[in-house]
């Protein structure tokens, strides 16, 4: 219609010449403009502050790690690479890296696909105890790991998994299943169960439907998941410490406290440790950081 | 949506399943408290080095030479981190995975004793070669703190001792004398803070470990040479009251504000910045003061000598390695003490270590006196110039009146909160009680 309008309004014997609609702004919500009136200065300087204090631990332990020892130097200036070439190599860093790596990665899998069927089937089926049951996985949360040590070790020893890694796979899946399960059943009550009804009729299992339609729209959930499991086993330190009594199967947290001595402590070796053990938790934030935020407040607020 | 009766079915049997997996797993096991056996003397032992980490390469030299000595025996390393190891013997104990050899400290023996973990040593020491050759402070010293009369549960290899370190440059262009009086030590605090320019006297122990520091100063200063008069405490003696009240006010006086939550990390990582006087620490911290200050800007002496003329200092934490009753192996795992606790290994560790050897031929090597500290620190334990106080490690409840119950008090005492009376009666009220169950279980 506004094509031919325009060829109404034209001069005879000229061309019509498309016009072309002027480009739409949306409409800003009232909290927007009020936020754009603020000046700059009153979101930058509280959020620099805020930054500066979350950084200055992290600049120390940088500091320390780089710095000779005996500097006392506040900028990291001249610097060394002795502190992490002693803690990778003669403080076993780098195997402890690799035990970390292991038991993080098989945690994240593990806890992902559990907590995958797990919500599942909290999600879209009905039984007789899933309240006592979704009650019991909150319930689950207040309990510590330290009071479930000796039995975890008890049974642990009986499956002769002490000294393994699979021990302490295991027990990190299970302490961070009951939290993943309930993010995931959420995301998973998100997705409209007419998209997989569609997927049957058209002929596929509940599997393959869950596998083609449910799956890829499931992302930031399983992101989410995948990434706290992650964090969490990586970080952890009882687990390791108990079920692990080999140097070589023994893990960074671990490692990281045997520098400190009974009365002395090599402050330079601790920062490199630290910051080796900081690397990949880093990196893991760097890149999912989006995916994390959405993958959380998506499956806590509608879940 | 519909589902069936058969899907609910099985997604309520998949969860009961999974309940009863794990309540049957939870069901098994056993405590872990086997006898053991003497065995035949080769295989494969397991030793936890009670401090992992920082004395893991002189271990791993010492069980390569006794791998050497001894081919038939192969010794399995495992470091543990000093600040956890207590909760990994417990957890060992009632869970069992307990190792055949262990390093055990005389703060938690008592604790390992009371649940059978060790086993008595005093048969295998008549007929060894250590025999007459430990020292007997640190022998009675462990025999103490296991709390079962003369039995002795852990062969000691090295003790430590307090130490006042203090820094002679500033000392020097202070004009004072090294601080081996408690009254010199209260005039070089006092002299040394220029606070406004960051500059302190002292540094105090306020956080985890500060009641061992603070008694050391308590029965330092006030010349008590024991720590009970009878089935009663002397802690809350008046003369320690005053000497209490006296050290407390250094805080914030003469030292920095931040003290308060001091450990000996933060309190050893500030005093090597080089800005304060004085720290009470132990032999251990020497190695960090040499890296950060160099070896001519600073000495360390044993505790000040106070009024009586005698120095009196508490004891400190002897350090040994203990024999697991749980052992399969128990003649190779003797056989790995008796090697540890030699002369030469003995000496190598210690030096390492500074620390000071239980082997009496050991603390009669020439590195002992190469350093003045460890000099002193070796004389003030044996040629009779100083009171040891012994602090009842054999009480159970020790660790926790001497940590976790009394530490926050021991703050607000240097908060100005509570009185320095009221925080000594609270802790004699309780070391009294804990040594009256103790008594009346037949101990004592």
């Amino acid at each position: 219609m506004t094509a031919a309008l325009a060829e109404k309004n034209s001069a005879p014997g000229q061309a019509a010449r498309p016009t072309t609609p002027p480009p739409s702004t949306p409409r800003r919500t009232k909290r927007e403009r009020a936020f754009d009136d603020v000046p700059r200065w009153q979101i930058y300087l509280p959020l620099g502050i805020y930054l500066v204090f979350t950084l200055i631990p992290f600049y120390w332990m940088f500091l320390f790690a780089v710095r000779p020892a005996g500097s006392t130097s506040l900028v990291p200036w001249p610097m060394t690479g002795d502190h992490f070439s002693k803690v990778w190599n003669e403080r076993s860093f780098g195997l402890f890296f690799q035990n970390s790596m292991i038991v993080g990665i098989a945690t994240l899998i593990a806890t992902t696909l559990v907590a995958l069927a797990g919500g599942y089937a909290l999600a879209r089926f009905d039984f007789k105890i899933k309240g006592g049951f979704m009650l019991a996985l909150l319930c689950s949360q207040f309990i510590p790991g330290a009071l479930m040590l000796v039995p975890l070790f008890e049974i642990f020893k009986n499956l002769q998994l002490i000294n393994s890694l699979v021990s302490v796979v295991i027990a990190e899946t299970v302490f961070q299943l009951p939290l993943s399960i309930i993010l995931i059943s959420g995301f998973i009550k998100n997705v409209p169960v007419t998209l997989e009804e569609a997927a049957w009729v058209d002929g596929c299992s509940r599997f393959r439907a869950f596998c083609a339609v449910v799956l890829p729209l499931l992302r930031p959930g399983l992101i989410a998941v995948g990434s706290f499991a992650f964090v969490h086993s990586w970080n952890h330190f009882l687990f390791a410490l108990m079920f692990l009594s080999e140097q070589d199967k023994q893990t960074i947290p671990v490692g990281l406290n045997t520098l400190i001595g009974a009365d002395s402590v090599d402050l330079g070796a601790l920062a490199a440790g630290g910051v080796i053990a900081a690397v990949p938790v880093v990196i893991v934030f760097a890149f999912i950081q989006k995916w994390l935020v959405t993958g959380f407040s998506a499956g806590a607020v509608k879940g | 949506m519909t589902i069936s009766k058969t899907q609910r079915g099985r997604a309520a049997a998949a969860v009961s399943l999974t309940a009863v997996l794990a309540l049957t797993a939870t069901a098994c096991g056993d405590d872990g408290s086997g006898s053991g056996g003497e065995g035949s003397g080769k295989g494969e032992i397991t030793f936890w080095d009670n401090n992992g980490g920082p004395r893991t390469a002189i271990w791993t030299e010492i069980i390569k030479d006794f791998e050497k000595k001894y081919p038939d025996i192969k010794v399995k390393y495992v470091p543990i981190p000093i600040a956890d190891v207590q909760s990994k013997y417990d957890t060992a104990i009632a869970g069992g995975g307990l190792p055949d050899v262990g390093g055990v400290g005389t703060a938690y023996l008592a604790n390992m004793v009371s649940q059978e973990a060790l086993e008595p040593l005093n048969k295998r020491l008549e007929g060894s070669t250590l025999k007459g050759k430990l020292v007997d402070g640190m022998v009675q010293s462990v025999t103490a703190a296991a709390g079962r009369g003369d039995d002795l549960y852990s062969i000691p290899t090295s003790a430590n001792n307090g130490v006042l370190w203090y820094r002679t440059d500033l000392f020097k262009a202070a004009g004072l004398e090294a601080p081996s009086t408690w009254p010199k030590f209260y005039e070089a605090a006092e002299k040394l803070t220029d606070a406004k320019n960051n500059k302190f006297g002292y540094t105090i122990r306020g956080g985890a470990g500060s009641i061992a520091q603070a008694l050391d100063a308590i029965y330092g200063q006030s010349g008590i040479t024991s720590f009970w008069d009878g089935d009663t405490t002397t802690l809350n003696d008046p003369k320690n009251v005053e000497a209490l009240e006296k050290y407390a006010a250094l805080f914030k006086k003469t030292t920095p504000a931040a003290d308060v939550n001091n450990d000996f990390t933060k309190m050893v990582a500030q005093w090597d910045t080089g800005t304060i006087g004085m720290l009470s620490h132990n032999l251990g911290s020497q190695q960090d003061h040499l890296k950060a200050l160099g070896a001519d800007k600073f000495a360390g002496i044993p505790a000040p000598i106070g009024e009586s003329g005698t120095r009196v200092q508490v004891s400190n934490p002897v350090d040994g390695l203990g024999l697991f009753r749980s052992g399969d192996n128990k003649e190779a795992a003797w056989k790995f003490i008796e090697f540890a606790a030699s002369h030469e290994s003995n000496s190598k560790w210690n030096e390492s270590a500074g620390a000071i050897p239980a082997n009496t031929e050991a603390a009669k090597d020439p590195w002992i006196n190469q350093t003045e500290s460890t000099s002193l620190a070796a004389k003030a334990l044996t040629d009779g110039s100083t009171t040891i106080v012994d602090l009842p490690y054999y009480l159970p409840d020790w660790n926790n009146i001497s940590k976790a119950d009394n530490e926050p008090e021991f703050q607000k005492v240097m908060l100005g909160k509570i009185t320095a009376k009221a925080f000594l009666d609270k802790m004699a009220k309780e070391l009294n009680e804990a040594n009256k169950e103790w008594q009346e279980l037949g101990n004592g």
